[in-house]
């Protein structure tokens, strides 16, 4: 009888166990934004706590996020904004176990994503939308830009609202290197004339600086827009990975290994050890002098064959519990105040995603004043430089094969 | 590590664990069986069911999930059951070496690890158990995997101290002069971290043996019957350290092979070692790629059960006296 009632007592337990796995309480109630007014989503988030994945590697933009975004969202819309971190990778696989395992709810309710995030969510069909249309903000947007309403070649269709954009940019001690190189051909040149002085990182930002190469090996501009097309990657990445066999000998650590990511990159360029650095944001350069981190005669420019300009959004999770409240947030980021307060270099130095010359005044004033920057040329100096992102595909296969044929011979 | 309270010298006692007495033999029923397993009492079941909930179902409803995920049973992206991701991965040269690699810092380590910490607790016996050294040897336990990872970077790098300190000797140039010794192709950064971690805790660990089985009296008595100073060590310290801290030991190279942090760190790109990897495939861009992160992690698991099987069958007895 005593065995049995505890084997009882077990199964009631692994239940409980396997059930705690499977449910994640109540489903969220659907929010219709056509049903609703814009009064009523600032009245039902008031009261609501926002919960927000994002990257925080850079202290910039947690000091921005932290001290200016969540206090305003308190003070004037009630909203109690939580900062988790999590990156982009991260966030697809949180979002997939969550759908996966059956959650009713997800973990947070709206998310900073990027270009290849924005295709794996799409992927798994985890965003909430199309929202853009019913923030009031958005008629500030800039959307007819083709680098601002597509996001690696796929259209963001209101699933996810721009927030900033930027433009890569190598970065370069002048005192080290006068006359930096321009051409693949400079690149290679510069290498060999001094080994052991350039690399790339293996993450986000160094594929985005293969991704370019890429693009001027094809033979620049437009060559690789639109759809992922396998035969064409093929016959131009055979060419990309021969020129970087090319340089490998000569990079940092003679090529065996590359710096995990850019903040790697970074510390190595600030140690010495290496000449060159490089961001995705053109305007990091100044935040970093700033902040003392960078020496005083580095200097953002853009090689002659271009630079890939890419745009970050806000993401709402299709089971997010507080829709309403991640709205107000992401129509607040978007406000002129917020975009003007995030693009100057003291704070973060992020461009805007906002059709500046559409504002009412002051702001158009403000804008070009906040834009200026003593360490990057200006964005409309390097516009003409421009490379929309490449289907995400190529990114992909970027990734897989820098290991199969660089990392890995 | 309940083995640790039997005396060393003398052969383990093949005594039965107490219990009730057999009363119904080979035809006692399973729920008979079970409650003689846990004592008859609550107390035992209580804490049969609490192993089980805790610590056994958790880990088998992971690796069973993990093994319907490779076989495309459960997932998001599944076309429905396939071994296809099982025949692309075995053909992956990158896992094999992740394999090799992991055991290779697992077994570097443990042996730097374990003749540096006898050696110090043996030569050192006596500063280490009163002084200020007996304190001091404390505080590396208080270092986190990461903190000693970060340590060896800011030491160890082309612009760490070390290589400043080289600089300033005149003894290199530049940066890439220094001898690689993080990110390097020997893994010498990864296991100098963990040999930091792993050394003031067995030192600690081999000095109390050293005190609970009475090595030196041992020893003393072996001087008085003609035994050299190498026989007294080699003979009678050493076997009896390293056969009351085995299970530790054991611990140690598990937790190295399993280790996340000091490699993240520490290592290139290539090979990796099998945490860094299976995280790698699992967040990868490529959602196609998470199958294999659970393959990993199941091939992993099965190495670490086969080394505790074949470490406590053939192991355990081998410093036996």
């Amino acid at each position: 009888m005593q065995a049995k009632r505890w084997t009882e007592w077990a199964g009631v337990l692994v239940a409980l166990l396997l059930g705690a796995g499977c449910s994640g309480g109540e489903a969220p109630p659907p929010l219709d934004l056509v049903a609703v007014t814009w009064d009523e989503i600032e009245a039902r988030a008031e009261g609501q706590t926002v919960n927000l994945a994002m990257w925080t590697g850079d202290p910039s933009v947690n000091d921005y996020m932290r001290g200016y975004v969540d206090s305003t969202l308190q003070a004037r819309y009630g909203i109690d904004l939580q900062i988790s971190s999590a990156q982009g990778n991260q966030i697809v696989s949180m979002l997939m176990t969550e759908r996966e395992a059956g959650a009713a709810q997800s973990e947070f309710d709206m998310t900073w994503i990027n270009g290849e995030t924005f295709y794996q969510l799409r992927q798994i069909d985890a965003l909430y939308g199309p929202f853009v249309e019913a923030l009031p903000n958005r008629r500030y947007l800039d959307l007819d830009s083709r680098f601002i309403h597509t996001d690696f070649q796929q259209p963001i269709d209101g699933y996810e609202a721009p927030w900033g954009n930027v433009q890569f940019a190598l970065i370069v001690d002048t005192t080290r290197v006068a006359d930096p190189w321009q051409t693949r051909e400079e690149l290679a040149d510069w290498v060999e004339a001094h080994p052991g002085r350039f690399t790339f990182d293996a993450s986000f930002s160094g594929m985005t600086f293969l991704k370019m190469l890429l693009i001027d090996i094809a033979g620049g501009g437009d060559a690789l827009a639109g759809p992922f097309d396998g035969a064409t990657y093929e016959r131009h990445s055979a060419a990309l990975w021969d020129y970087i066999r090319r340089l490998q000998p000569h990079l940092w650590k003679q090529g065996a290994t590359f710096p995990r990511d850019v903040s790697r990159l970074h510390q190595l360029y600030v140690n010495g050890e290496v000449d060159y650095t490089m961001s995705n944001n053109d305007g990091e350069v100044d935040n970093k002098v700033a902040q003392g981190l960078f020496p005083l005669t580095s200097r953002a420019y853009v090689p002659a064959f271009g630079s890939i300009q890419n745009t970050h959004y806000w993401g709402i999770p299709q089971r997010a519990a507080d829709k309403a409240g991640a709205l107000v947030a992401i129509n607040f980021l978007l406000s002129p105040e917020a975009q003007h307060r995030k693009l100057r270099p003291d704070v973060w130095g992020d461009g805007t995603v906002l059709d500046v010359d559409a504002l009412p005044p002051p702001w158009p004033a403000r804008f070009a004043a906040a834009a200026e920057r003593e360490h990057a040329p200006e964005r409309s100096a390097i516009q003409d430089r421009a490379q929309m992102e490449l289907a995400p595909e190529y990114m992909i296969r970027l990734y897989d094969d820098f290991r199969t044929e660089i990392i890995e011979p | 590590m309940s083995e640790g309270r039997e005396p060393v010298l003398h052969p383990p006692s093949a005594s039965a664990p107490p219990g009730p007495p057999d009363a119904g033999g080979a035809r006692a029923s399973a729920a008979q069986r079970l409650r003689r397993l846990v004592g008859g009492d609550g107390i035992g079941a209580v804490g049969l069911v609490l192993f089980v909930t805790i610590a056994v179902l958790p880990i088998a409803v992971s690796l069973g999930y993990a093994l319907l995920y490779s076989i495309g049973a459960v997932g998001l992206l599944s076309d429905g059951l396939t071994g296809a991701h099982w025949q692309v991965l075995v053909q992956e040269a990158e896992i094999w070496r992740a394999f090799g690699w992991s055991l290779y810092i697992a077994g570097a380590t443990v042996l730097l690890a374990i003749s540096l910490a006898l050696a110090l607790a043996l030569g050192l016996h006596r500063p280490l158990s009163e002084g200020p050294l007996s304190t001091i040897i404390y505080l590396p336990l208080a270092i986190p995997g990461t903190v000693a990872a970060f340590l060896v970077f800011q030491l160890f790098s082309g612009a760490g101290w070390m290589a400043r300190v080289a600089l300033t000797l005149g003894l290199i140039d530049t940066p890439a002069q220094f001898p690689d010794l993080v990110q390097d192709p020997w893994g010498i950064g990864i296991i100098a971290a963990h040999v930091g971690l792993a050394v003031p805790f067995f030192v600690l660990l081999f000095g109390q043996i050293y005190e609970s089985e009475r090595v030196r009296s041992l020893m003393e008595l072996a001087a008085t019957l003609g035994a050299s100073r190498s026989q007294r060590l080699y003979r009678i310290a050493v076997p009896i350290l390293l056969k009351r801290a085995f299970t530790n030991v054991l611990l140690l190279f598990v937790a190295v092979l399993g280790s996340y942090e000091i490699p993240l760190l520490l290592d290139q790109q290539s090979p990796q070692m099998l945490s860094v990897l299976t995280m790698r495939k699992y967040g990868l861009y490529d959602l196609a790629d998470k199958p294999e992160a659970f393959i990993i992690a199941l091939l992993y698991t099965a190495l670490v059960g086969v080394v505790i099987a074949l470490a406590f069958r053939y192991g355990h007895d081998a410093y036996d006296v």
